[in-house]
């Protein structure tokens, strides 16, 4: 007899969060990140004028809070119950508190866009109406971006928190996880507007503000890689449960999303493609997308091996 | 005269002082009395006593108008056999004939996991009893409850749509003064249930002389399920 008495069963059925959480982890993190980004830089830069970046990263961000919430709303048991998480609240609970972070982060990024994209609603007959709106609250610009800026690296690291709660799955329950959603969420954040502000909003390719970010793309994604080397080292020296997550590295499904997708695509792509190829072709508009492509798929797949994968490998 | 001041400045000081202290002790004697007797239900499952009949899952099903096939119950048959050996009851190597089960249900955690992260309190200790139970009218349906137990014993209800888990019949029997549907059912007396608080209930006085386990106590949910387990005999 191996300890005392123990069960295998559950009552619930398959996993408790499938992939539109992980979309939804995704989403929250691009918004989150690419927001932070471009405050940062306006802020540390003192720019005053609405850059190429800040517009296409208030954009995206807009866009993907909105898909997240989609994403959320349509995996409640029934979308119909939403307006439950609004009524009641309990402070204790990290979801909860998300949703007061997320009900005043999701109209200040619309006013954030709205000012960076000043000139495109100008020039948008059809959103007119909104002139009057932006020049009433014109004042509260430099406040609501400052709010804005704290409130997205929340987000950001609200959804590790978010995750990072559930005791039964010991690769998912590490303190690690916000921090490594923070960085991931920076670099597909940063990667997605940056393809934006090249693609739509015509920011040449070798600006200096791309080249600032280029260079932030490498501290960053190193300290991806160090949060989850960490977190895979504490589960390989942890507890038996701890031991068993480690497995969801090394065998399986799951192994695979992540050497493949995290590490070959996320990790080994960027790299590949700026230093592994020529000059002419690490510098040119295709290495740039392929580069960004790869950053926002390693995201992903990181999303969903750290939920696949921490909740197949249960306590 | 400086005498008469002095007293008299010493009164006024007592009258202050009493003034301060009183509301404060009031509140400290408030506190003490606030505290109404409350019960701690438990429940003890006797493996030395289940064979595996499922009466307790039938019952549950119809006491809680579960869907069909379902209930907030399982048994989980197990076996204390050795790889690769003949069974020590029937001789046979490949058999189920060993009465080994363990009741999976919601274990009533005193610090609930599920309780802390429901974002709209709909997973809740009801004030009275401290049983873990529902507010179906508050579930949103968004699964963190069901994550968050480590011993996977929440589900999600198909005709309500939303989170559910075992409360000891809290609603259509303990209220009512009646044991939970399950130990009702129970032919064997596998099943026990009670207030623990109470000294004299014969839960407490059964916890007294039998060795009682929890499952996953290191995990610090403070779980109220006990289980007596089969203990290999003899030496």
């Amino acid at each position: 007899m191996d300890g005392t008495i123990e069960f295998t069963m559950g009552l619930s059925e398959g996993y408790a969060w499938p992939w539109p959480i992980a979309v939804y982890l995704f989403f929250a993190g691009i918004s989150g990140g690419a927001l932070t980004l471009a405050l940062c830089l306006r802020f540390f830069k003192g720019q005053t004028e609405n850059t190429p970046f800040l517009k296409a990263a208030s954009l995206v961000s807009l866009v993907t809070i909105a898909l997240g919430m989609i994403c959320l709303v349509f995996d409640l048991t029934n979308p119909l119950f939403f307006w439950k998480m609004l009524v009641f609240y309990n402070l204790n609970s990290v979801m909860s508190i998300g949703v007061i972070a997320l009900s005043a982060y999701i109209p200040l990024v619309a006013l954030v866009a709205l000012f960076a994209l000043e000139e495109e609603v100008r020039a948008i007959k059809q959103l007119q109406f909104l002139v009057p709106v932006l020049d009433a609250l014109r004042k509260f610009r430099s406040p609501a971006e400052k709010l804005t800026l704290v409130l997205a690296l929340s987000v950001c690291a609200y959804t590790g928190f978010l995750i990072s709660a559930l005791i039964r799955f010991p690769l998912i329950n590490t303190s690690v996880l916000p921090a490594l959603f923070v960085a991931s969420g920076l670099s597909a954040g940063g990667a997605a507007a940056k393809m934006l502000a090249v693609g739509m909003f015509k920011e040449d390719l070798h600006s200096s503000e791309m080249k600032l970010l280029h260079g932030a793309e490498w501290p960053i994604m190193f300290f991806e890689a160090l949060f989850i080397f960490m977190i895979a080292i504490s589960l390989m020296t942890g507890n038996a449960g701890a031991q068993y997550a480690f497995s969801a590295f090394v065998e399986g499904t799951w192994a695979t999303l992540f050497w493949v997708g995290v590490v070959g695509i996320g990790f080994g792509g960027p790299l590949l493609l700026n230093f592994a190829t020529g000059k002419t072709f690490s510098h040119s508009a295709q290495a740039f997308y392929m580069s960004g492509v790869c950053a926002l798929s390693g995201m992903m797949c990181l999303r969903m091996f750290v939920l696949y994968a921490g909740q197949y490998y249960a306590i | 005269m400086s005498e008469i001041l002095e007293r008299r400045r010493f009164l006024k000081g007592v009258g202050a002082c009493s003034l301060l202290m009183a509301p404060l002790g009031c509140t400290s004697v408030k506190e003490e009395s606030d505290g109404a007797y409350k019960p701690h239900y438990v429940m003890v499952f006797d493996q030395n006593k289940c064979v595996g009949c499922g009466d307790c899952k039938g019952a549950c099903n119809k006491a809680n108008d579960l869907p069909e096939g379902v209930s907030k119950v399982l048994l989980e048959q197990q076996s204390g056999r050795v790889e690769g050996e003949p069974c020590p009851h029937c001789g046979k190597m490949e058999c189920g004939c060993e009465r080994k089960f363990v009741r999976v249900s919601c274990q009533q955690c005193k610090n609930a996991p599920c309780v802390a992260v429901c974002p709209t309190g709909a997973a809740h200790k009801d004030p009275k009893t401290g049983v873990v139970t529902m507010d179906d009218s508050k579930c949103a349906g968004c699964k963190y409850c069901i994550g968050a137990c480590p011993y996977n014993a929440r589900f999600i209800n198909a005709n309500t749509d939303v989170a559910d888990n075992c409360d000891f019949c809290l609603e259509n029997k303990l209220s009512k003064g009646e044991l939970p549907a399950c130990v009702q059912a129970c032919r064997y007396d596998a099943l026990v249930f009670g207030d623990a608080n109470d000294p004299n209930s014969f839960v407490s006085r059964l916890l007294a002389v039998k060795d009682s386990v929890r499952i996953k106590a290191h995990m610090g949910t403070e779980p109220s399920l006990r289980y007596i387990p089969i203990v290999k005999l003899g030496v």
